[in-house]
């Protein structure tokens, strides 16, 4: 392969190990910069019954919450409920909220919680099922063709361990730093980044023949 | 390839990663109003001297986990009893609640069998009941899709069971297994037009008769005032 060969292949190859590095993506979501002294006045308005501090305290988080579980369930229903679930449990949990972290990551981390739970029940229960999908499915594949790249990361992503996957989605696609995602999963920022790149390896192992493609 | 822990991927993966899972716009105002019925829901199951709801769909919920285990148990029971009988060992409660043992599995397993069928008809039938007259009330009951969820769940064990050779019963699980299903799946956008269905479908089948039928009288009740 010649150099003109390899710069040229080397502007799409996303596994390429010499390429510019870009600026970590949307960083929009991250969770918002209140300060504690908001989050106590937010807290103690909810807890003497203001309604209108009840739907703030929605409004503030809801978005991102909704985002995070449907990223972690791919569904909408199943993120619905999940974000339900996630703040009747935290509006009636506020008197058990300390302060420790952000009212962002606690209810960041109880939508996390409700979404892997829900999840794994899930599981359990169409276990049985995918047996008698299985040889269907396994014909389908024979005839579909070669999928593309999103359908390939896709299946990938849903392969990867739950701890990785939840980092990985956290991090490289809604864009949480690793402080944030240990304050949410109750882990060291280092064992975010130890479960992302992972993460990310698994990731390129298993579309390495995307790669050299 | 072997590449830095920490590279980032690449442009075209994280594009394609961006698209994972994607969220469409958050419906914020039906959540709101879910999570607001709930709430009140709550709250009106702990005032006491209420009438309300609330709380027999969340006893329904506790009886349908319940009733879930009592099911696992009974097939995990049907798996590990392929022996003979151990001497002295004999289910008193079960064997009380069974009125004919059906073709197939033990006394034993057929008595443990019905136990869970009774049980579980028992919290649908109420389940149902309570389901009809919120909607003919106009309630727009937050709980319902989850509770049929829980109880589509045990619904499927008991039909999956070994131990469940009786043809009537099987129909009748048939059946229910159909209406729990499309309360699980209720669309918030179209919960009127699917309600009348769903509620319509039950008339037809008189599936609230058959399963009150299908109950020995008070066997669900007792037991679960003894569980809770």
């Amino acid at each position: 392969m010649n150099r003109r060969t390899v710069a040229s292949r080397r502007g799409r190859n996303p596994f390429d190990p010499f390429r510019v590095r870009e600026p970590t993506p949307d960083r929009t979501l991250r969770l918002p910069p209140r300060s504690p002294v908001d989050d106590r006045l937010l807290i103690a308005r909810v807890q003497a019954g203001d309604a209108s501090a009840e739907r703030a305290l929605y409004d503030a988080h809801v978005d991102r919450v909704y985002r995070l579980v449907y990223r972690i369930a791919g569904d909408p229903d199943q993120a619905q409920d999940y974000t339900q679930e996630t703040f009747i449990r935290a509006f009636s949990g506020l008197a058990d909220f300390r302060g420790e972290a952000a009212l962002a990551t606690w209810i960041c981390s109880i939508a996390v919680s409700v979404a892997l739970n829900g999840l794994r029940r899930g599981k359990r229960l169409r276990a049985r099922e995918v047996a008698l999908d299985e040889a269907a499915t396994a014909a389908a594949a024979v005839r579909v063709a070669e999928p593309d790249l999103r359908d390939r990361l896709a299946r990938a992503i849903d392969d990867l361990p739950e701890g990785y996957r939840v980092v990985f989605l956290m991090h490289d696609v809604e864009g949480y730093t690793h402080e944030e995602i240990g304050r949410t999963l109750g882990v060291q920022p280092g064992t975010s980044k130890a479960q992302l790149s992972r993460a990310r390896a698994k990731l390129r192992r298993t579309l390495a023949d995307f790669a050299r493609g | 390839m072997i590449l830095d822990d920490d590279e980032p991927l690449g442009p075209e993966l994280r594009e394609a990663a961006r698209a994972y899972h994607e969220p469409g716009p958050v419906p914020r105002e039906d959540l709101w109003t879910r999570i607001q019925m709930r709430r009140e829901s709550e709250r009106r199951a702990v005032a006491p001297g209420r009438r309300s709801i609330g709380r027999p769909v969340r006893v329904l919920a506790w009886s349908a986990g319940i009733a879930a285990v009592l099911a696992i148990g009974v097939g995990i029971g049907r798996m590990s009893n392929r022996g003979p009988a151990v001497r002295g060992v004999t289910a008193p409660v079960a064997s009380a609640l069974a009125p004919a043992a059906p073709a197939g599995g033990s006394p034993r397993e057929d008595a443990a069998y019905r136990l869970a069928a009774a049980e579980h008809l028992g919290q649908a039938e109420a389940f149902l009941t309570l389901f009809r007259a919120s909607v003919r009330e106009g309630r727009q009951e937050a709980l319902a899709s989850a509770t049929a969820r829980q109880l589509l769940a045990t619904n499927r064990l008991l039909l999956d069971s070994p131990a469940g050779s009786d043809t009537r019963l099987r129909f009748l699980l048939q059946d229910l297994e159909l209406v729990l299903a499309q309360i699980a799946q209720l669309a918030p956008e179209r919960r009127g037009e699917d309600l009348k269905l769903i509620t319509d479908g039950m008339e037809q089948d008189g599936m609230l008769v058959r399963l009150r039928a299908a109950v020995p009288a008070g066997t669900g009740m007792t037991f679960r005032q003894g569980a809770l």
